[in-house]
């Protein structure tokens, strides 16, 4: 790929980006959120056009016009957030886009499904919903869907996001292995310790211009800070470790059981503590009962068994009413459930709160205290809009997720539930949101956060609690990568 | 403005042309006369306001219940079994006091009928679109065979209600502005307040937009979506009840022909804005009467008016998507 | 006897147009497109058949001029909603209302009095295909690469597009077929009634949209639903003005049975919730 430059209206999302990525080898493409990554792979598997620049797939010029013309040149892509329906079985989902014939034969196909997985060492009941895969096994299911289509040129964006770190291993193994037999992989990532121990090549992105393009030197003392320095465009300034000052009891959790909406023991018996002045994080496995835990203490979804107390007494029935006891929340999906995107930033700054000052008298909408706190939310993370009367979806996700982030740490809350609170954020960002966070908890907050990133957690909580199919286990203070991860899997 | 939405609306006029063309119908006649169908003279013009009223207080129905999220396509429904109630109860109590409650019963009567779509729709996530739909022809057999039995005027061959003896009086001659076009353009201003400016609108509108956005702020999703459907009954029931009191004076088999499809154009070219029911329902009126007065005036069939309306929906919407789909994608 | 017989008999000659209408009203929908215009799409194609029929004396003529009539609204119906991202019941409504003027328009217009040969297919053909299209609708989702492809779409518009999949050229296809389906319906209609009025549809399209639901968007639980509803018109035929158990039911309420029995169908409907992911999604 040479010179592409690819604009969204008037944002540079590419700015003359070169890239050769050697047949037979593992290539990384890193750099922050925002960086252009994912615009580049895009690019390259036909989703988007580029607006200038030219690619070549082994020697050949190139320029496809849709997803549908880069598979059958030879390229794959697995996205972050997988291309598999649900609704399908693993089967359907293998085939779907390049069924054998216009009839589907069951046998056959299961055949060479078979074939193809035990080449892998992977094991699949193909009748199975898609549904019911864990976040490994639809990795897995993905890679097969390469090998289905005779995918030469591999790409991968962020595959390891939502893995354990044992899961990890074994998805870079197997990637070995395909390279191994002539494949080409490019893996889209944000982790350094799995460039430098898999890896062959890497190149380093920052806002969409190409800053870096070397082989991987594993011998190279400082490679993992010098990389980071690339990523980030100055030197990474770790934080101060923190020192949790424990307070009073804010939340206790005992022996808490939510179904799931399958009707499963989606949490069982939960059993944990929270005290003022700490940052808790729930490490595990996506799809581990995180979600259904977190919506029970949203008040969205009732408890079968045990109960939860909030400063000493049961904890309010309603969403409405937690709210109202200054219990707030950074929902996962910020799309979905965290703004209402027509909406202007000013409207959604009261989302949750609109029935409190400074948002409304409990009756009348106040407008001009509603927009004094919007702009103080916004100006919290330095959330870059154009009007405060814009509407929320003009601004660009990690913009929006800034602005989400400092809504629920506005006006002294006592306990803080965030959800993959840094999704979309860059490294700088993260930091500033969880020295705000660090600060709410040290004036007498509490803070339980999910997130899919074990990194993050290490870095920035001081204790984690693993979540392993519903069951619940207190890790904590031990910071050993495998030892969670150990505890993620069950395998403790 | 951008060349497929313009290719878009020359279509559409050139469907209507060509239509009426090879029909052998003179278009531009009939162009001209549908719009003096509609503004020709005071007394055309009065006719035109007696549509409108209607339409605005039906649509005010349709537009409660999209600002929740919900197609109430059952005002049709709503509005018929409210007009008969009123008609029955003022034709029971003469006078002031019949008028009065006949109101309040049609609005209450509206509001019932709403109600198994609106819990169908909150406890069984069952479309409302289907439900209305059913409602609205349990709504015609229903009235159809109270107008032909119990409540059928004795002293008359129709299938009608008696006379009320006392109707609302207009409130100016020329144009003639009548109680009921006051009444509905005083609930849309009050709607405006309401859904602007105070919590419980702002409330019903996050539920529109986001539900489960709206159910994370503590907003009881459930609940306002079967109260939105009820007041969006009660409305439309008003409307039934006001055209009994205002323009027809009696209730009578197919008495609402059409109102549900004219007030979901209404709510629609209204927009986001409740204000925006005003114009919307001027228009509306104005090609109804237009282009009923083309069906008298030169025989065009009376599809004609629904193909007319079909197409300005068809429009709108699309104009109204697009500034949606365009301030998103930004 | 006599009346299991002519229960029997009348059910399958109501439920085919429903069967037909909601047939139709599946492609379409697991294809990911709300459709509440089948209504409309049967109303067109019934007056084109009526008009066609009566002028040219040709029975294929008729049903395929029907056929294209509802093809080109569904098209229409497509453009609106794939190209101009109009909210599908919004343009639904729109079409149901073109095609409630339009029939009227062109009815009144061409239809000529003196001319009253009508040329048309007997019904029972129109039966056969009713009940064996579940059946052919079945075996194209389950096991041919078109109809994985059609429920890929219909579940993941954007997955499937990752996927290599063109979603608005497969929802073209099932809208075109919905076109075909109703287009059948509409011919049924007007060849059993010998002639076109006004609505004739009657609100079927609505009733086949109800059975889709209820069935839970697959064919043969569908199929079901369409019987069950056309059993119940066929009872309100032959049970109207006689009691039953000593009661004497009104005359509306028998009519108002199977858009009743749709409302309480709705209001039980429990279980899985089966509704196609992608619906209404661009």
């Amino acid at each position: 790929m040479e010179g592409i430059t690819k604009q969204f209206g008037t944002v540079v999302a590419l700015d003359n980006v070169s890239l050769n990525v050697r047949k037979g080898s593992i290539h990384a493409v890193v750099g922050e959120n925002g960086a252009g990554k994912t615009t580049l792979m895009k690019i390259l598997y036909g989703a988007y056009p580029a607006t200038t620049g030219r690619y070549s797939v082994n020697s050949k010029s190139q320029r496809f016009k849709n997803s549908a013309e880069a598979i059958s040149a030879g390229i794959g892509m697995v996205s972050q957030h997988y291309s598999i329906i649900a609704e399908l079985t693993c089967l359907e989902n293998l085939m779907l886009g390049s069924e054998p014939g216009w009839m589907i034969s069951k046998t056959p196909a299961i055949q060479r499904a078979n074939d193809l997985a035990k080449q892998m060492g992977f094991q699949f009941d193909w009748e199975a919903s898609a549904a019911t895969l864990s976040p490994a096994g639809a990795q897995k299911l993905e890679i097969l869907k390469l090998l289905w289509r005779n995918s030469q040129i591999m790409i991968l964006d962020e595959p390891t996001a939502m893995l354990t770190p044992q899961d990890s291993d074994a998805l870079f193994a197997s990637l070995k292995m395909l390279v191994d037999r002539g494949a080409t992989v490019i893996v889209v990532t944000h982790r350094l310790p799995e460039v430098i121990e898999h890896c062959d090549h890497v190149t380093v992105l920052r806002g969409g211009k190409l800053v870096a393009d070397e082989p991987v030197n594993e011998s190279e003392a400082n490679l993992a800070s010098r990389l980071a320095e690339l990523i980030v465009g100055h030197a990474v300034t770790m934080p101060e470790p923190r020192v949790a000052n424990l307070g009073e009891s804010i939340l206790v959790v005992r022996d808490v059981m939510v179904k799931g909406s399958r009707g499963d023991d989606a949490v069982k018996r939960a059993n944990f503590e929270l005290r003022a002045g700490e940052i808790v994080g729930v490490a595990g496995v996506d799809g581990s009962g995180q979600r259904e835990l977190f919506a029970a203490l949203y008040g969205t979804t009732p408890i079968a068994a045990g109960k939860i107390e909030f400063h000493g007494a049961s904890i309010p029935a309603t969403p409405r009413e937690r709210l109202q006891a200054e219990i707030r929340w950074i929902p996962e999906d910020r799309h979905a459930q965290a703004v209402i995107e027509e909406w202007r930033l000013d409207e959604n700054a009261a989302l949750g709160q609109q029935r409190q000052t400074p948002y409304s008298d409990g009756a009348r909408v106040n407008r001009t205290g509603r927009k004094e706190a919007a702009e103080q939310i916004a100006a919290k993370f330095k959330t870059k809009f154009g009007k405060i009367s814009d509407p929320i979806a003009s601004l660009s996700g990690g913009n929006q997720q800034r602005f989400v982030n400092a809504r629920a740490l506005y006006a002294s809350p006592k306990l803080i539930l965030a959800f993959q609170p840094a999704r979309g954020l860059d490294i700088e960002a993260t930091r500033a949101f969880y020295e705000e966070l660090s600060s709410a908890v040290t004036a007498g907050a509490t803070a339980l956060v999910v997130s899919f990133d074990l990194d993050e957690l290490l870095q920035y909580t001081d204790r984690i609690l693993v979540m392993n199919r519903g069951e619940l286990y207190d890790a904590g203070q031990t910071r050993d990568r495998l030892d969670i991860g150990k505890l993620m899997v069950g395998a403790a | 403005m951008n060349w497929r939405l313009t290719f878009l609306i020359v279509g559409c006029l050139a469907a209507i042309w060509a239509l009426l063309s090879i029909g052998g119908f003179p278009v531009a006649t009939v162009f001209k006369d549908m719009v003096f169908g509609s503004f020709g003279n005071v007394k055309i013009f009065s006719k035109t306001l007696r549509e409108v009223a209607p339409l605005l207080i039906a649509g005010t129905a349709v537009f409660v219940g999209l600002r929740a999220g919900l197609f109430n396509i059952g005002v049709e429904g709503q509005y018929t079994v409210g007009a008969l109630a009123c008609a029955a109860v003022a034709v029971w109590i003469p006078g002031p006091v019949g008028i009065v409650l006949g109101t309040i019963c049609g609005m209450i009567v509206g509001a019932l009928w709403a109600f198994p779509a609106a819990w169908i729709k909150a406890y069984r996530n069952g479309h409302e679109v289907i439900t209305t739909i059913m409602l609205n022809n349990i709504a015609t057999f229903a009235t159809t065979a109270l107008v032909a039995g119990p409540l059928k005027d004795p002293a008359s061959d129709n299938t009608s209600t008696a006379s009320i003896p006392m109707m609302l009086p207009s409130l100016t001659k020329k144009p003639e502005i009548t109680i009921a076009l006051m009444v509905g353009v005083t609930l849309v201003t009050l709607l405006w307040y309401w859904i602007k400016r105070t919590v419980a609108g702002y409330e019903l509108e996050a539920v529109g937009a986001n539900p489960s956005a709206a159910e994370m702020a503590g907003i009881a999703v459930r609940r306002v979506t079967i109260s939105a459907m009820l007041a969006s009954g009660a409305i439309a029931g008003l409307a039934g009840a006001l055209q009994v009191l205002v323009v027809e004076g009696r209730f009578y088999k197919d008495f609402a022909q059409g109102y549900g499809f004219d007030s979901l154009g209404v709510a629609l070219l209204a927009g986001g804005n409740p204000l925006g029911l005003i114009p919307s329902a001027f228009a509306f009126g104005a090609i109804k009467k237009g282009a009923s007065f083309i069906t008298v005036e030169h025989g065009v069939p009376k599809g004609m008016t629904l193909i007319i309306l079909g197409f300005s929906i068809v429009v709108f919407a699309a104009m109204r998507y697009r500034k949606q789909a365009m301030r998103v994608s930004q | 006897m006599n009346d299991l017989i002519t229960l029997f008999a009348g059910t399958i000659g109501l439920s085919a147009p429903l069967i037909l209408a909601a047939m139709g009203g599946l492609v379409s929908e697991r294809s990911g497109i709300i459709n509440i215009a089948l209504e409309g799409k049967m109303l067109i194609a019934a007056v084109a058949v009526w008009l066609i029929g009566v002028n040219t004396g040709n029975p294929f003529l008729g049903l395929a001029a029907g056929i294209g009539a509802a093809s080109l609204l569904s098209v229409f119906h497509w453009i609106l909603t794939q190209r101009f991202a109009v909210d599908h019941v919004v343009s639904g409504m729109a079409i149901n209302a073109l095609a409630f003027g339009g029939s009227n328009f062109l009815d009144k217009k061409y239809t000529n009095p003196s001319q009253v040969n009508f040329a048309k297919f007997d019904s029972w053909l129109y039966w056969i295909v009713a009940i064996g299209l579940p059946v052919v609708i079945w075996i194209y989702l389950a096991r041919t690469r078109g109809g994985l492809r059609l429920m890929a779409v219909g579940n993941d518009p954007d997955k499937s597009r990752q996927m290599g999949l063109f979603p608005q050229r497969i929802r073209l296809f099932s809208l075109v077929g919905t076109g075909v389906f109703c287009g059948i319906a509409g011919s049924l209609i007007v060849s059993y009634a010998g002639s076109f009025n006004d609505g004739m549809t009657s609100g079927k399209g609505f009733i086949a949209l109800a059975a889709l639901i209820v069935g839970g968007w697959r064919p043969m639980p569908a199929l079901i639903a369409c019987l069950v509803f056309g059993m119940l018109n066929q009872l309100q035929i032959q049970f109207q003005g006689v009691p039953v158990a000593g009661v004497m039911v009104p005359n509306w309420v028998w009519l108002s049975l199977p858009y009743l029995a749709t409302v309480v169908a709705l209001a039980g409907f429990m279980g899985k919730d089966r509704t196609p992911k992608g619906l209404g999604k661009p």
